[in-house]
């Protein structure tokens, strides 16, 4: 049974719940007393009529609508795609230019000039967030959903000797830490996104979910094994990038593309490392949902190059995002606290570590290579550009 | 198990051969309960044996997932990709080892015998693919490629065509 948790027991002793100022309370009811003679109408004409007892039944007339198109199911249910082929429900626009929660395909034109306008919907540009198969991830998200608390047989996790146990408490730690940034950039950019944009919304929030699943399991591996380690530097500033991208298209290229493309390579290699089946199948599950957001990343870049009219201008200015952009996701991926536990994890011991490394360098070759695939597979040609090194810089001074 | 996948685990099935896969195709199908709990399956996967025809060379076998099934087994004549969305390429001596160890763990691999563990550093397995983006079907439905292939452990495999 779930009991309360006392706030003492959480920190939270003598914490405070917070309480506006007299001037936030008094802004606030400015900003509505502004819009005043707009709502307080639509509210006044309710009031009457029902004090009239009287029927508008306006929303019986179907003129301006699409009504009467019946979607039909195909053989995995009612998707998107299928209520997409209805007329007038799945034209996309490509600038959108209703800043309120009205829906697509609804009739709305009528009340346009009534409606508020919320000014957080900054991303109007389809072009900016569309990606051909996100309708297909979206359906693939919700239908490979799986529970971090039930899905993972915890009861026959096996204690490991303490260099690969801490070894492991170690990369969950960094994955635990890296995790959530993927789920506060979208969560980001999922309010900037007018309703339009539904499908790209909808894609995000299955995103939002599976890191927040992420950031359970790999805190809960790390906690059940012996406890969290450290944290980094190195993975903050790289995070902290990724949340700063000043457009969608960048951040989604920082984060999906060629973070999540990194943190595959992680997943992928923590699987073949697992010292235990609980891992491995920890590492396989995180794999599958990383997967369909890197293949967002690339098809989004695909999409914002292949539309851009100033292609040329848009690729510039990319590659000048990419050339801090890859420096600071380096910071991440150089971390001691990343590194090390990986290599004695390959190796199979901490006096392995040396051998561990040389599995490392073959496996960064394989990263960096399949980065510059992706990139060019997104009309993005990285490879001339790329400032990070190709080859594992392990040990070249000495 | 259900009863038809309990009639599909009785006899012996050689390996590499349409018919291994086909069984496997079979047996998913009659499973559909855990197929849908992993998840749709959408791609076009390839099982290459390098080694695996009578004179030395490849034997390739193409299965088509869609939804929750397996719509089919193909052996192409050769080992181009073709529709595939990515191969997965090893020598007999390697899926032969796969399989035994699936079999010996009753269904399950042990730590070095997954088809991620084999295949992440290119060997003894090697992930083959043209486009990087296909190539990533690899990877998100895994789980549900590595169950198929499970599956094994369910009837028994003779070596050799």
């Amino acid at each position: 049974m779930n009991e309360p948790v006392p706030a003492a027991t959480i920190g939270l002793a003598g914490a405070r719940a917070s309480l506006l100022t007299e001037a936030q309370l008094a802004h606030y009811e400015a900003s509505y007393r502004k819009d005043y003679q707009a709502w307080a109408e639509v509210l006044g004409e309710n009031i009457e009529r029902i004090r009239r007892g009287s029927f508008s039944l306006h929303w019986l007339k179907t003129d301006g609508g699409n009504w009467g198109k019946r979607a039909k199911p195909s053989s995995r249910g009612l998707t998107y795609t299928d209520i997409n082929r209805v007329r007038g429900y799945g034209d996309i626009p490509e600038h959108a230019d209703w800043f309120n929660f009205a829906p697509r395909g609804s009739i709305r034109e009528p009340y346009r000039a009534r409606m508020p306008v919320v000014d957080d919907y900054t991303v109007t540009a389809r072009d900016e967030l569309w990606a051909d198969n996100v309708i297909t991830l979206y359906e693939e998200a919700k239908a490979r959903q799986w529970n971090a608390t039930k899905d993972i047989a915890w009861d026959e996790l096996e204690p490991l000797p303490e260099d690969l146990e801490k070894a492991t408490c170690q990369l969950c730690t960094f994955l635990t830490e890296v995790e959530f940034v993927a789920g506060d950039f979208p969560a980001k950019w999922l309010y900037r996104t007018p309703q339009d944009f539904l499908e790209v919304k909808s894609f995000l929030a299955t995103q939002l979910m599976d890191e927040a699943r992420h950031q359970e399991v790999f805190r809960k591996r790390a906690i059940a094994g012996g406890g969290l380690l450290h944290a980094s530097p190195g993975f903050e500033w790289a995070l902290k990038a990724i949340l700063d991208a000043p457009s969608h298209t960048m951040g989604t290229f920082l984060l999906n593309l060629l973070g999540e493309g990194l943190v595959l390579s992680v997943f992928r290699s923590g699987e073949m490392i697992a010292k235990t089946q609980v891992d491995k199948e920890i590492f396989r599950r995180c794999l599958q949902d990383e997967a369909r957001h890197v293949s967002y990343g690339v098809l989004e870049l695909k999409n914002y190059l292949a539309t851009h009219p100033e292609r040329e201008r848009a690729v510039e200015e990319l590659h000048r995002f990419a050339d801090i952009g890859e420096q600071v996701i380096l910071s991440a991926f150089t971390e001691a606290a990343l590194v090390e536990p990986v290599a004695v994890l390959l190796g199979g011991s901490l006096k392995q570590i040396d051998k561990g490394m040389e599995g490392l360098g073959h496996m960064w070759r394989m990263f960096i290579g399949e980065y510059l695939q992706r990139c060019t597979a997104a009309g993005f040609d990285r490879a001339p550009r790329c400032t990070i090194p190709l080859d594992l810089p392990w040990g070249v001074a000495a | 198990m259900s009863a038809t996948a309990d009639t599909l685990a009785r006899d012996v099935v050689a390996f590499p051969s349409r018919a291994w896969f086909e069984r496997l195709a079979a047996l998913m199908n009659a499973n559909r309960t855990r197929q849908e709990q992993l998840g749709y399956v959408d791609c076009i996967a390839q099982f290459t044996v390098l080694d695996g025809a009578a004179d030395g060379g490849a034997l390739a076998y193409r299965i088509s997932f869609e939804e929750f099934e397996a719509l089919g087994v193909e052996e192409p004549t050769t080992r181009d990709l073709g529709p595939a969305d990515f191969a997965l390429e090893g020598s007999l001596a390697t899926w032969r080892e796969m399989i035994e160890n699936i079999a010996a763990g009753k269904g399950r691999p042990d730590l070095e015998h997954s088809l991620n563990r084999l295949s992440h550093m290119g060997t003894p397995l090697q992930l083959v693919y043209t486009d990087p983006v296909r190539m990533d079907c690899y990877f998100r439905f895994n789980q549900s490629l590595q169950e198929f292939v499970n599956a094994s452990a369910l009837f028994t495999t003779a070596y050799g065509r």
